[in-house]
């Protein structure tokens, strides 16, 4: 592993961390967001090792297309996260149909 | 540029371009926010000024509302031994933030005006950051604002309403 990867991956495991503990104490919708900009960094990464299939790609474009409706409505919020695991599905489904 | 359109025209960015903010710049957001008003005028803060986008980086690993990859960062701080000698008790668990935060808000206004955009940061760990950037033990760290060249312009989000209130003091007062 390159030491610049190694440098992402320990910055992307200090986020989480950190977030884990400032967690504690800061707004319950920040939980869910932390999670899926996770999500996104760490696909981020792995697209630029080449290890990212199309699928985790498009599922990072929808992240971040729609993450920061956390600073709206929680129900925009929350209607953008069963969209995610709707499509989420949808791609698993496809996938088993396509066997 | 008019004050109301830098009021609300200013946004909160997280994408940002890969274009350095000149040191000038920089010194000019600094010197509005202080330039703000603070309680008992005891301009206790502290500023810290990050001006590459490496150093930056570094501070995201423990700032996990620290979005985007910012070019420069202003750390508004504040020297709570000084607060405390000043200020007391309502310095310490009052004053401290909101001075930091007028500071904060001149400083974003002021970016705005030079074309930048700005996003203020309060999750991060406080402890972390003040390792990070050397902090003397008493000065801590109050709120990050990241500075950039915006790579997005967000839309304003709508205002809730219903939170202003005209009125007078209750007619039963003597």
């Amino acid at each position: 592993m390159s030491a610049d990867r190694e440098q992402e991956l320990f910055d992307l495991v200090g986020y989480m961390v950190t977030s884990a503990r400032n967690l504690l104490d800061e707004p319950p919708l920040y939980g869910p967001f932390r999670l899926l900009d996770s999500a996104s960094r760490l696909i981020a990464i792995l697209e630029e090792t080449g290890a990212a299939s199309p699928r985790l790609l498009a599922l990072r474009g929808r992240i971040e297309a729609g993450k920061y409706s956390v600073m709206g409505e929680e129900t925009a919020f929350r209607a953008f996260l069963d969209d995610l695991v709707n499509a989420l599905v949808d791609v698993m489904i496809g996938k088993q149909e396509g066997k | 540029m008019e004050l109301w359109e830098a009021i609300k025209g200013r946004r909160s960015v997280r994408r940002f371009t890969e274009r350095p903010v000149e040191r000038e710049r920089l010194e000019r957001l600094v010197e509005a926010a202080v330039w703000a008003p603070s309680g008992g005028n005891a301009q206790t803060w502290r500023f810290v000024v990050l001006t590459t986008r490496n150093s930056v980086r570094r501070l995201k690993a423990v700032s996990p509302g620290l979005l985007g990859d910012p070019p420069a960062l202003v750390a508004v701080c504040q020297d709570l031994a000084e607060v405390r000698r000043r200020g007391g008790t309502l310095g310490e668990t009052f004053l401290a933030p909101v001075d930091a935060a007028m500071a904060a808000q001149n400083l974003l206004l002021a970016a705005h005006a030079e074309g930048l955009g700005t996003c203020v940061i309060a999750s991060f760990h406080r402890g972390g950051v003040a390792r990070l950037l050397g902090l003397e033990a008493a000065v801590e760290p109050i709120l990050l604002v990241s500075v950039g060249w915006a790579a997005e312009t967000p839309s304003p989000p709508p205002r809730r309403e219903g939170r202003v209130a005209f009125t007078e003091v209750r007619q039963d007062v003597r």
